[in-house]
């Protein structure tokens, strides 16, 4: 374990989708695919063994970034971090997504690494991960058998668990069009931090009435998860002070956190509700 | 496969290698080329010691990048950046605003600032210190190196 | 119009070019012919235990591995990597072993492994076959010191590895009987204070290289702050004379305490001395140094304080119980030096400080900036500000009362100030940060984000006197062109030491800057000097400088007025020419006596030299006759959104005490760096471990600092009234910038929230907790 020297692995470059999963299907569980490399490099030298690195970034257009104001957003494996934070159709339509991307890491791991990367990453205290849960959407992934979708709601199985199989790769993140208003907010210890705790929200609005909300909070359980109690006071309803604070008890009674050098379980779960509330503030103005 | 030949351009000079597949550009850089500009501080992401630009604005970490799968780049690190002798106006307001104590930041910190002012030329302060996240100095408490940058997009700026 | 022609310029520093192009050398950078990697073998696994079993023959067989050293295979010597050994003669314990058998702390090195590569001796470290008998481990003082816990060391019984001295009665510091002068106050405060680990975080990792040549000479290439200590410590561990040990001073990438001493340069040395003729590295991880470099001495900080209602200072008692970690190294030094600065603040009618530092299984606590200081400040100030509070004082006014200043007794007992820029630093500093007026306008707040504002001063000094040894050497050498040699071993930290120095000499010696080239790093060309540490480079350096200085000038003026047949007294320097006084015309130029001194030809048309012969060189050797303490004021506005306990840095002004300011941005740059770790160790920085001692943050994503974004705007103000008995009346900056921000950001906090959170860091969580016990109501 050295932070100067990385295991011996094979290395496997791809160039086609088709390459990439024909050496998933070889390989399987021996196998772990990198995008941007700013996750798996650093879980390398932290004493991960890995036979075979499959990398992406040969791949030729996975790095696409597609908006289309019926068909929605489509974010490609290779896109990275910093292609979301500087597209103005991402900040306007998918703010959530938008402002997670601006501020995970920093400038330069945001050069590198990616939303699909981070989504596959499956940590609870992932930024992108709470953006995606509070927006919804699909995470699409190709194998052998050709292309399947599996939705965010489902995609994070247990604790950096995931859906994914062995013998396929995630290819692309798809949100569908007019999802509604959005928002992200964190806590950390100091600016540049990984996440003591994270919420995000899209609500669906209909003037002052809120149809539907997706709230959606890390580091308070083993993935990220959605405060589905919260969710249901906010539905039909207009979001008022007092809406609001019912909101903020609904969610601290939900979460179940847990202590980490980062934060107490006490403390996270004092302030859940109060970050899920501004949130939904931030969302609304 | 476990090692691979690569074509990278360091400071505009090509440079073809055989470089095993685990090797970092940082490694690549300092101990293959013989380029120890470019700093080990962390090896996890976290200092940006290892700073180096890509097509001569975009940063990113040579110690979280696999050498073998940078052929083709077109590297910058801070040894490239005088001109004929003549420094950087970046490394100019480094030296005359007194940013530089101990040095060891310095070349990931100089690189990072002229990443910021590539996509920032006219930087509030805001912007400099949000963009300066990833760069650790110990020694200086960042106020005279904001300053720096602010110096530096200033001369940039009156030169275009 | 300045007094002078250099002292107090804002230049560039000297090594600014260098190190902005990357052409500087720290030790990790250098690549000599042969040169081999060394690895140190660390137990990674416990944090106390005995090494049962260890193999290394599998490690041997690894390609690449040239040799591998067991305990048995490098001296089992006994050492203390501390230089205070050095310094006093107190006895401190020397306790460590290159590789060891009995693991103290995690981290602790068992073995070493030289490899052709770094990647070759780290394949051989995974393969190193160990085993282990943990033992109970022991995390803070009231652990260690039960009376069934293991003994760390015979000589240590409790596990106390130090208290004050038998010297001083009841081994206590102070004056007054403390326990009579209690009796007269009319309110009392007291509580007990917790300083957390910190750790310097110096961006350099630690890195030497050694080489052990043909002629018998141990060379050492490392980033120490004190290269002729570490000299004179590989000389009597390795038992080779002085002259046959090299210190190549590399860049210091970085000190702060961390490398005061030696940190891995004797595992280096005995690795190269395994073989002999090649070159060996060793380089830290990042994350080996918080297992295995020193820390702060952290630990419980007692005190309880004394007033009259009308604010006047009875009485203060404390005591400091700290942590030593797993060896002795600095044990005699922060336990007195915490008191000291305590001692040396306010004017209370009895004061009483002890100190105790006890063994626990962490790394070691050695020497970080400020020594004891940063902890004196966070305690001390909050129980100022606690008694401002309860009496309805202004904070600002009370220290204004009742600092110490000139012609009272110092930190040293005994020892008066000679100079006090204190009041000057209170009231420029309030009025800069605008006190006034923002203590009523925060008076009543309602809303949910609360600002607060804080005030915290402290004393320091410009040298380690008269406790420690303090001497420095210098040597001037005049070049036929009038240029200069100043031959020093001062180190320069990235302070700007160096470009301060050179100032020193240009202007003592009546040169230009560029006249002047400062020939440091190299053990063998320099006479003695302690090394970086007290502060002490600007003082100590700048007095040998100026002493050495005078006697070249002294020489000089002795050869002209020969050349002009009159007295030295008629006699100026002035541009480098020297000329009778009023005939400036008439004038010989230094160059010409220097040339003259070396180049002395016989005329042999006359049987005569010309000028006098001689090169010019001189020397001093200055002891410390006085030390020169700094005194600083550090004002700091906060905010706290109390929904959450955040806690936001909004502004901070601090106004030193620097007599003169030799280099205006270095002085400014060492404060303004020193507010970052201050700030850091009030709000955010702890070394955190496991029950069983592992460490659970070596790294920087778990171990937080302020980064550019949480900084404040920082004000620095330097209050100049040249101070009698330093080089042109410079006292020091060096460590004095991180003491003040401890206390004045924790008093912030308490002005915002009116609670006080004695256990540091002030973390949101913390500051939660306190609102809600104090029924948040807000």
């Amino acid at each position: 374990m050295s932070s100067r020297i990385l295991p011996e692995f094979d290395l496997l470059v791809p160039q086609s989708i088709p390459e990439a999963v024909e050496m998933l299907t070889k390989y399987q569980d021996k196998a772990a695919v990198m995008a941007g490399g700013t996750d798996l490099l650093v879980l390398m030298k932290s004493g991960l063994k890995v036979p075979y690195i499959v990398s992406l970034s040969e791949v030729p257009g996975l790095d696409y970034v597609i908006y289309d104001p019926n068909d929605g957003l489509r974010i490609g494996a290779m896109a990275t971090l910093a292609q979301v934070a500087d597209n103005a159709d991402i900040k306007k339509n998918y703010a959530a997504l938008w402002e997670s991307a601006a501020v995970n890491g920093t400038p330069q791991t945001r050069n590198r690494a990616t939303v699909v990367g981070n989504i596959l990453r499956a940590s609870p205290a992932g930024d992108c991960c709470a953006a995606a849960l509070a927006l919804g959407g699909k995470v699409v992934l190709q194998g052998a058998a050709g292309k399947r979708e599996v939705d965010i709601d489902h995609f994070w199985v247990a604790y950096r668990t995931t859906a994914r199989q062995a013998f396929e790769f995630a290819v692309e993140y798809r949100i569908p069009a007019n999802v509604g208003k959005s928002a992200f907010k964190r806590m950390t210890r100091a600016d540049q931090d990984l996440s003591k705790l994270n919420a995000a929200v899209c609500l669906n609005m209909s003037g002052n009435v809120c149809q539907g909300a997706r709230l959606a909070i890390g580091c308070v359980a083993p993935t990220t998860v959605r405060m589905k109690k919260a969710e249901e006071i906010l539905k039909g309803k207009e979001i008022t002070d007092s809406v609001l604070k019912e909101v903020e008890e609904a969610v601290k009674g939900e979460v179940t956190p847990i202590d980490d050098v980062r934060s107490s379980a006490w403390y996270r779960k004092e302030v859940s509700g109060i970050l899920m509330k501004r949130t939904i503030q931030k969302a609304c103005a | 496969m476990k090692t691979r030949s690569i074509t990278i351009y360091v400071n505009g000079e090509a440079y073809s290698l055989n470089v095993a597949v685990n090797r970092t550009l940082l490694q690549v850089l300092r101990e293959d080329l013989g380029m120890p500009d470019t700093k080990y501080g962390c090896g996890t992401g976290e200092c940006g010691a290892c700073t180096v630009l890509i097509d001569g604005k975009k940063s990113i970490l040579a110690c979280l990048s696999l050498a073998v799968l940078m052929d083709g780049a077109k590297i910058t690190t801070v040894a490239g950046l005088e001109t004929e002798g003549k420094l950087h106006p970046v490394q100019e307001a480094f030296v005359n605003e007194g940013a530089i104590q101990c040095g060891y930041c310095t070349p990931g910190m100089v690189m990072k600032s002229v990443s910021i002012l590539a996509k920032y030329p006219k930087p509030t302060e805001e912007d400099i210190r949000r963009e300066l996240e990833g760069n650790i100095c110990r020694c200086t408490g960042y106020v005279k190196i904001v300053q720096a940058i602010q110096k530096a997009g200033d001369a940039l700026a009156s030169t275009c | 119009m300045s007094e002078f022609s250099v002292i107090g310029k804002r230049l560039p520093k000297v090594d600014a070019q260098e190190k902005v192009v990357g052409r500087s050398v720290f030790a990790a950078d250098l690549d000599l012919p042969g040169m081999l990697y060394g690895k140190i073998v660390r137990c990674l696994k416990y944090a106390h235990a005995k090494v049962t079993k260890l193999d290394l023959s599998e490690a041997a067989k690894v390609p690449g591995v040239v040799k591998v050293l067991a305990p048995g295979d490098v001296s089992s010597k006994e050492y203390n990597t501390g230089v205070l050994d050095l310094l006093v003669p107190m006895g401190d314990l020397a306790d460590q072993y290159l590789f060891t058998g009995w693991v103290k702390h995690q981290g602790d090195a068992i073995a070493g492994i030289i490899a052709k590569t770094e990647e070759a001796a780290e394949r051989a470290a995974e393969k190193v076959i160990v085993e282990y008998e943990p033992l109970p481990v022991y995390l803070t003082a009231e652990e260690s010191m039960k009376p069934d816990a293991i003994q760390f060391h015979p000589e240590k019984p409790g596990n106390r590895a130090c208290t004050l001295p038998d010297q001083m009665p009841n081994n206590a510091y102070g004056w007054g009987d403390v326990d009579e002068a209690f009796k007269n106050a009319d309110i009392i405060v007291e509580d007990t204070f917790y300083v957390p680990k910190v750790k310097q975080c110096q961006m350099e990792p630690h890195a030497y290289v050694a080489l052990y040549d043909d002629r018998g000479r141990l060379n050492c290439w490392t980033s120490t702050q004190m290269p002729k200590l570490v000299q004179a410590k590989l000389s009597r561990f390795f038992n080779l004379p002085m002259n046959q040990v090299k210190i190549n001073q590399t860049t210091v990438g970085g000190g702060f305490g961390s490398r005061l001493g030696m940190v891995a340069e004797p595992e280096t040395c005995a690795m190269a001395m395994a073989v002999r003729g090649r070159p060996v590295k060793v380089q830290y991880l990042r994350e080996e140094d918080w297992i295995a470099s020193e820390s702060r001495h952290p630990g419980k900080y007692w005190m309880k304080m004394g007033f009259k209602n009308d604010g006047t200072p009875v009485a203060c008692d404390a005591k400091f119980i700290s942590y030593k970690g797993g060896y002795y190294t600095h044990g005699s030094g922060v336990v007195f030096t915490t008191g000291s600065w305590l001692i040396g603040m306010y004017k209370f009618g009895a004061c009483r400080y002890k100190g105790e530092t006890y063994y626990t299984n962490q790394a070691p606590s050695g020497a970080y900036r400020g020594y004891g200081n940063p902890q004196t400040n966070w305690a001390m100030e909050q129980m100022v500000d606690r008694a401002c509070a309860k009496l309805g004082i202004d904070p600002v006014e009370w220290r204004l009362k009742w600092h110490k200043a000139v012609g009272d007794d110092s930190s040293i007992l005994g020892m008066p100030y000679k100079s006090c820029g204190l009041d000057a630093c209170l009231n420029e500093g309030a009025e800069t940060f605008g006190w006034k007026e923002k203590r009523q306008r925060y008076a009543n707040q309602l809303g949910a984000k609360r600002r607060g504002i804080g005030v915290a001063v402290m004393n320091h000094c410009s040298n380690a006197s008269p406790f420690l040894l303090e001497h420095t050497a210098c040597t001037i050498k005049m070049n036929q062109d009038a240029t200069a040699e100043v031959i020093s071993n001062c180190s320069d930290l990235g302070t700007g030491g160096h470009t301060a120095l050179q100032q020193i000499a240009a202007e003592s010696l009546g040169l230009r800057m560029e006249d002047v080239h400062m020939k440091v790093q190299d053990s063998d060309a320099a006479g003695f000097d302690i090394g970086a540490h007290a502060s002490r480079t600007v003082h100590m350096g700048g007095w040998a400088i100026i002493e050495a200085a005078e006697k070249v000038k002294a020489t000089i003026l002795e050869r002209a007025a020969k050349h002009f047949e009159i007295n030295v007294e008629d006699l100026v320097i002035n541009d480098k020419k020297i000329h009778p006084k009023g005939s400036p015309d008439l004038f010989i130029e230094m160059k010409t006596i220097c040339d003259q001194g070396i180049s002395n030809f016989v005329d042999f048309s006359t049987g005569k030299t010309i000028g006098v012969p001689g090169q010019i060189v001189e020397h001093s050797s200055h002891f410390a006759a006085h030390n020169a303490p700094p005194f600083a004021a550090t004002f700091v506005e906060v905010e706290v959104d109390t929904e959450t306990g955040e806690l936001k840095l909004i502004e901070a002004v601090t106004a030193h005490d620097i007599g003169r300011a030799i280099h205006p941005p270095s002085v400014e740059g060492q404060l303004e760096g020193g507010f970052q770790q201050g700030a850091g160790m009030a709000m955010m920085e702890e070394t955190y471990y496991d029950k069983n001692g592992l460490c659970l943050n070596s790294n920087f994503t778990d171990y937080k600092m302020l980064g550019p974004s949480d900084m404040p705007k920082v004000k620095i103000i330097l209050v100049e009234e040249p101070d009698p008995v330093s080089p042109y009346g410079a006292k020091s900056c060096g460590e004095s910038g991180l003491v003040t921000p401890t206390g004045a950001v924790a008093n912030a906090v308490f002005n915002a929230i009116g609670v006080q959170i004695s256990e540091g860091p002030i973390t949101p969580e913390k500051i939660l907790m306190a609102i809600k016990e104090k029924d948040g109501a807000f």
